[in-house]
């Protein structure tokens, strides 16, 4: 069973009285433990197309099986739970919470999770120890770089233990260096673990890093 | 850990993210919530002073009089007087509550000095009792009557009327019934000044012996009651009335609802309006901190959207913000607002004649501990409610325009 399946996703939103087609009947599949990248310039859909398979937002037309799950019937309430127990996100700009240092970032939402806390902490110090930031966990966000704020944001993603972690341009807000060095870290955690990573990049040099690189081009897929 | 208390740990640490808009709406927390405190106590020290004016001046905590007597006038009134007023009071020292009984008449009168002759409503009263309870009379010449068999107090625009002072000599004369004048000499022991013009400028009081003599009765009029403290009435008034069913117990408010209850009424009303505006300022104070938190914490809202929070956390976690927001600004209101009661304000404000009255009262600030947690609930309340619509939009923000935001 695939873990993502979509067929015929379309999204459309009004721009200055103008329907603008940000997807048009797009269809992928993608297989657990997938390290797959989706590529195109900018406005070619690659946020939308992430945004939909995240459940972030609902498209136009079409339908997006996840694990099995026809999730576009689901309630709003049921599709917060499933974005909370199964999906994982790393954002351009981390949106890392400021009052709260690295370590209560990445342990915030497993408390919310209802584990004991001595247990959130264990492994959250272990999700950081994973993307080599440990010695920087009771910092505070302000006082990081942006790569290990982006490392931060991975080891949030990961600490949920989710089945697939979305990453939109994570390395678009980095340098060359960090970025391929937060990209082998995201490769590396998809070999030990498994986990699904399906990440958007415009960057040539971080797309060879991808086992498979879906192109965007105006809303639909280059075959 | 549960769930809330994750809410609440961020909640609390947003309170201080940026300084600057918590501590505007703290401040205007703050600041509301100890005027609205210095006014409350300021409220009910004017009521007190009212209260205790109208009490110790006049009335007592209430009266007793004959069932019936004060609903229709009477063409022969004294017969509708108490009879054995000693054997009653007897009867009504042994109630709850009680300290003291006063018997009086009332007598109306010509009161004539140098020539000069002018109407009064006066009273006969215990004199020497009555100078240990009635301690509000405000003599701003000489003293009470005390156990003088001939003298007579006035109030000061009566005197200013007859143009006499203390030790002058006045005469007095009455109607027994509907055919005798009785008239009498007195001296003039004291001039006082309650503060109610109407009062001062028609009152007399001169000793209970006398005016039963002049009036050729052995009743009295009614029997004024000195309790413990204004809250023992509603016992003793039950108590009154179940003992002695043909007298009726009239509180001191009801005696005087044109002085005292009126102007209760009045300041309560002006009170609610200023209390209306001060929330409103708390009300807009907190709206527009809530919605500065909303709009600065878009991207964040968004963040914890996409992470799985639902709608609910998000506003619970914004009303938490409010609601310590305003117990912070309310707690710190009230210690405020209680160090200047016992600073700059502990020898109480002095106040220029109300309407109606002549002379000014000096108003101490008076704070409750039922009006101190009035007040914190109410800066929590109306910041809640100034929180609700800030909060609604940070719910329904779009996740993907939310974390577009920058």
């Amino acid at each position: 069973m695939a873990l993502y399946e979509a067929r015929g996703l379309s999204y459309r939103y009004r721009l200055n009285g103008h329907h603008v087609d940000a997807l048009r009947g797009v269809d992928l599949e993608i297989k657990n433990g997938e390290f797959v990248a989706i590529a195109g310039p900018s406005g070619s859909g690659k946020t939308t197309l992430l945004n939909l398979i995240g459940l972030l937002d609902l498209p136009s037309g079409g339908s997006i099986h996840f694990e099995g799950k026809d999730v576009l019937n689901l309630a709003e309430r049921e599709r917060s739970l499933l974005r909370r127990e199964r999906i994982g996100f790393i954002f351009q700009t981390f949106n890392l919470i400021p009052v709260l240092s690295a370590c209560e970032n990445v342990e915030y939402f497993l408390l919310k999770r209802k584990i004991r806390r001595a247990e959130a902490r264990r492994r959250a110090l272990e999700a950081l120890d994973k993307v080599g930031i440990a010695s920087q966990a009771d910092q505070r966000p302000s006082d990081m770089s942006g790569g290990q704020r982006q490392r931060v944001a991975i080891a949030r993603a990961l600490v949920r233990e989710p089945a697939v972690v979305l990453a939109d341009e994570p390395t678009a807000a980095l340098d060359q260096t960090t970025g391929l060095a937060v990209v082998n870290v995201m490769k590396h955690l998809n070999r030990e673990r498994g986990i699904t990573f399906i990440f958007s990049s415009h960057d040539p040099k971080i797309l060879t890093a991808a086992d498979r690189v879906i192109q965007l081009v105006d809303g639909r897929i280059l075959q | 850990m549960s769930r809330a208390a994750v809410v609440l740990k961020l909640s609390l640490r947003n309170l201080f993210r940026n300084r600057r808009h918590s501590l505007y709406a703290l401040a205007t927390i703050t600041i509301a919530s100890m005027g609205l405190l210095i006014f409350m106590g300021f409220n009910r020290g004017t009521m007190d002073e009212y209260r205790e004016n109208t009490i110790r001046a006049r009335w007592g905590h209430g009266q007793l009089y004959m069932r019936g007597y004060r609903e229709k006038a009477h063409e022969r009134p004294w017969e509708n007087w108490i009879e054995s007023p000693q054997e009653t009071i007897e009867k009504l020292r042994a109630l709850p509550g009680v300290r003291e009984l006063f018997p009086r008449v009332t007598i109306p009168a010509m009161i004539a000095a140098g020539g000069k002759a002018v109407a009064g409503q006066g009273e006969g009263i215990d004199g020497a009792a009555e100078a240990r309870f009635f301690t509000r009379m405000n003599y701003v010449e000489g003293g009470d009557l005390n156990d003088r068999p001939f003298a007579i107090v006035l109030g000061i625009g009566l005197a200013q009327g007859l143009g006499v002072h203390v030790n002058d000599e006045v005469e007095l004369v009455a109607r027994a019934g509907n055919t005798a004048l009785h008239s009498a000499k007195l001296t003039v022991s004291g001039i006082f000044q309650t503060g109610v013009q109407d009062f001062d400028s028609h009152a007399f009081r001169i000793p209970l012996k006398l005016a039963q003599q002049l009036l050729e009765t052995e009743r009295v009029e009614t029997i004024s009651v000195a309790l413990s403290g204004v809250r023992a009435w509603p016992e003793f008034a039950g108590a009154a009335n179940t003992l002695l069913p043909d007298l009726e117990a009239v509180p001191f408010d009801e005696l005087d609802k044109v002085y005292y209850r009126h102007a209760v009424d009045w300041l309560d009303a002006q009170f609610a309006f200023i209390e209306d505006i001060v929330l409103l300022m708390v009300f807009f104070g907190i709206f527009n901190a809530i919605s500065m938190t909303v709009m600065e914490r878009t991207a964040e809202i968004g963040t914890l959207r996409a992470h799985g929070d639902s709608r609910m956390e998000i506003a619970l976690g914004q009303v938490i913000e409010a609601a310590g927001l305003a117990l912070l600004g309310g707690s710190l209101g009230i210690l405020g607002g209680w160090l200047l009661s016992i600073g700059p304000l502990s020898h109480g404000i002095q106040m220029p004649p109300a309407p109606g009255l002549t002379r000014g009262l000096r108003i101490t600030i008076e704070l409750a501990r039922d009006e101190a947690l009035r007040v914190l609930g109410l800066a929590v309340v109306t910041s809640a409610a100034g929180s609700v619509l800030p909060v609604w939009r940070a719910m329904h923000i779009p996740i993907v325009e939310a974390l577009r935001h920058v």
